[in-house]
């Protein structure tokens, strides 16, 4: 006899599932419904299961967005974080509130004493650094000194100069400017495409377009690694023609950026038209936000966290050793809702038209 | 003493050479092997050898199937192409005899009956013949057991028919064959590419959300087998989806008004649509690939010949191929 166990959380959402699904379903009901609980039975002692498998993650940047970003990912994701920060500037006793967290933010100048203490406190802690460009290169160098592992999010600093400071001391970093892990996976299989099977969209007109926050005021750089893939592939393309749209109206309007993310986007898409006009291809990938690149830096603290626990030799990692890992994260909530996807396939057919 | 269908193959031949000619200067025309040795000769002998055979590529093609649509397109684009069109087909249901007009091509048409006969002096007749198959699925294994019994190398564009069987006849056989259910070589990449993604990054799209439509003319009943196969991949990456969730639109009201088919191509599309969403609907891909008409098969399948008539001059070790190994070879043009 199956019981329906668990926090009351899921409940009232499962409910307005449930009384939707046997609506629909008629004989079944039954069957579905033990099913479903069945589901909740397994999918709750996985998410148990995944705590055990917590450890602990500072997040060096709290006070910036994307810091706190990775501070809630964090947390939904069932890690450790250590109620500690650094900040560019010495101000005294300071604490910073994200969710139900008191996180301790400290200057410069303690720098040094607190990352000690948290390494000792926390052996097994990894960092994850989402500071400016200018910090990039004096934050390696405190990481490396105290052998902690860490997450470069950051973008810019000396690379050159990075890469060098990370391979001298031996320590174990996943360093990528590109964080969506998703878009990383796009991009990846466009290349793949382009060195396998060069020419095959030969004589193909390219247009490209996208939309970014109106400060972004260089073309993004994601694009021009795409149309490079396509270039290849033998289409028609000048680098100049890439359509930059910066305007908020033109971003609501014609592109349907939604209004709370203007502020904050990432909108590409790319149509290849072949010289006959009878054949159309259009690939889109659209960003609101911040969560695909806390989720993805999430992703990179779990493999690199696995990878120092199994004494790898490798040491420095980029985003597609993280994507050739696999799925990082255990069953959760999002995962039941997918479980009951596979249900519909009882419903009556909604797949044809006609 | 020659046949009377011997004589009369011979004679559209030569009738034939006298009217096609290259429109454009293409790698494809014929030129002796003299000048482009002279012009080579100070590379050393490999390397020239190998020009020489490239630039001996306009080859005869024969396509089994003409009176029907991608038979038809498929003897257009080779005759675009510079290709030399062999003046004969077959059919399971013209009359013996009739002629068809391809371009300033006539193609005479014979019954099944004759297939082998016709064939046969027609490769005596042709070197370097590539057959093309775009006839029904019930004759895919018969046909293909006649040009393995003739050894002539063939692209089999025709689908259905016993897959297993149709492999085991090639193989055992030992001639030359690209087999491909789709010819169409952008499709085929964009599927390699998913798959390959999929291999290489497993879950990476874990417990994103998927839709999937699709659109084809209405006597299409069976859903679009390339749509499964890319949801097939997007399951390797992690998305949960069924494969009878698929949105298949058949009416051509719905199809001219809500998804845009152009009017002259409801009787001949294939358009395709995936939207990939993240659980936080903060993330969304999307895919299209819209095919109206059969040209781009056409194009493929010219290439696909082409490809495996250099295999043949080559005498590659490989004899079965796909289209895979036609888009790594590279632009065939």
């Amino acid at each position: 006899m199956l019981t329906l166990s668990g926090s009351s959380s899921l409940l009232p959402r499962l409910n307005n599932r449930r009384s939707a699904l046997s609506f629909a379903l008629n004989k079944r009901n039954l069957v579905m419904r033990a099913l479903t609980r069945d589901i909740i039975d397994i999918s709750l002692d996985v998410a148990a299961d995944s705590r055990k498998h917590s450890f602990p993650i500072l997040v060096n940047g709290c006070t910036g967005k994307m810091g706190q970003a990775v501070v809630e990912a964090a947390v939904s994701a069932g890690l450790e974080l250590v109620p500690v920060s650094f900040s560019s500037v010495d101000k005294p006793a300071r604490t910073l509130e994200i969710g139900d967290i008191e996180i301790r933010v400290h200057g410069p100048s303690e720098r040094e004493e607190v990352l000690s203490s948290v390494t000792e406190k926390y052996p097994d802690v990894v960092v994850v650094d989402y500071t400016v460009p200018n910090a990039v290169n004096a934050n390696a160098e405190l990481y490396c000194k105290f052998k902690v592992p860490f997450v470069m999010g950051t973008t810019g600093g000396d690379r050159q100069l990075l890469y060098k400071t990370v391979q001298d001391s031996n320590v174990y970093s996943v360093i990528s400017p590109q964080m969506g892990k998703q878009v990383v996976a796009f991009l990846a299989a466009m290349e793949i495409m382009a060195e396998q099977f060069p020419g095959a969209f030969a004589g193909y007109k390219l247009e490209v377009m996208e939309s970014h926050q109106a400060t972004k005021l260089d073309t993004s750089g994601t694009a021009k690694a795409v149309i490079a893939c396509f270039q290849k592939l033998g289409a028609i393309f000048d680098m100049n023609e890439i359509k930059m749209i910066r305007d908020p109206e033109e971003q609501i309007n014609m592109v349907g950026v939604p209004k709370e993310h203007l502020a904050g986007h990432a909108y590409h898409v790319y149509n290849l038209t072949s010289p006959d006009d009878t054949v159309f291809f259009e690939f889109q990938h659209n960003v609101c936000g911040r969560s695909i690149y806390a989720e993805g830096s999430i992703d990179a603290a779990i493999f690199l966290h696995k990878k120092v626990q199994s004494k790898a030799e490798k040491k420095i990692y980029d985003m597609i050793d993280v994507l050739r890992e696999g799925n990082m994260r255990f069953l959760g909530r999002n995962t039941l809702s997918s479980f009951l996807g596979i249900l519909y396939f009882h419903m009556p057919s909604l797949s044809t038209d006609s | 003493m020659l046949s009377s269908l011997q004589q009369h193959a011979i004679a559209a031949s030569r009738h034939y050479q006298v009217y096609t000619r290259p429109e454009k200067p293409c790698l494809y025309r014929k030129r002796r092997p003299g000048i482009v040795v002279r012009a080579v000769a100070t590379e050393n002998l490999e390397k020239s050898s190998k020009i020489v055979t490239s630039s001996t590529a306009s080859f005869p093609i024969l396509v089994n199937g003409c009176t029907g649509n991608m038979g038809r397109s498929v003897a257009e684009s080779i005759i675009s192409a510079g290709l030399t069109l062999v003046p004969v087909s077959f059919s399971g249901r013209e009359k013996p005899g009739g002629k068809i007009k391809v371009g300033n091509v006539d193609v005479t048409i014979h019954g099944s009956e004759e297939k082998e006969t016709v064939l046969s002096s027609v490769i005596n007749q042709f070197t370097e013949l590539i057959v093309v198959d775009y006839t029904v699925p019930d004759a895919v294994n018969a046909n293909a057991e006649i040009y393995c019994k003739l050894g002539v190398p063939f692209v089999m564009g025709t689908t259905g028919g016993d897959r297993e069987m149709l492999y085991e006849t090639v193989k055992s056989s030992d001639v030359y064959a690209v087999i491909s259910p789709q010819m169409g070589k952008p499709v085929v990449a964009f599927l390699a590419a998913m798959d390959i993604m999929a291999e290489q990054f497993p879950g990476a799209f874990s417990n994103y959300h998927l839709e999937v439509m699709e659109s084809h003319q209405a006597s299409k009943l069976d859903t679009s087998g390339t749509a499964k196969a890319v949801v097939s991949s997007f399951r390797k990456l992690g998305v949960s989806y069924d494969v009878r969730r698929i949105r298949k639109y058949r009416d051509p009201m719905k199809q001219l008004q809500m998804i845009g088919v152009p009017e002259e191509h409801l009787g001949s599309h294939a358009f395709h649509f995936y939207c990939l969403t993240s659980p936080d609907d903060s993330v969304s891909f999307e895919f299209q690939h819209n095919v109206c008409g059969h040209k781009m098969y056409a194009e493929g399948t010219v290439d696909a010949a082409i490809f495996l008539h250099k295999k043949v001059q080559d005498k590659a070790d490989q004899k079965l191929y796909d289209m895979i190994d036609v888009l790594r070879e590279g632009n065939m043009r």
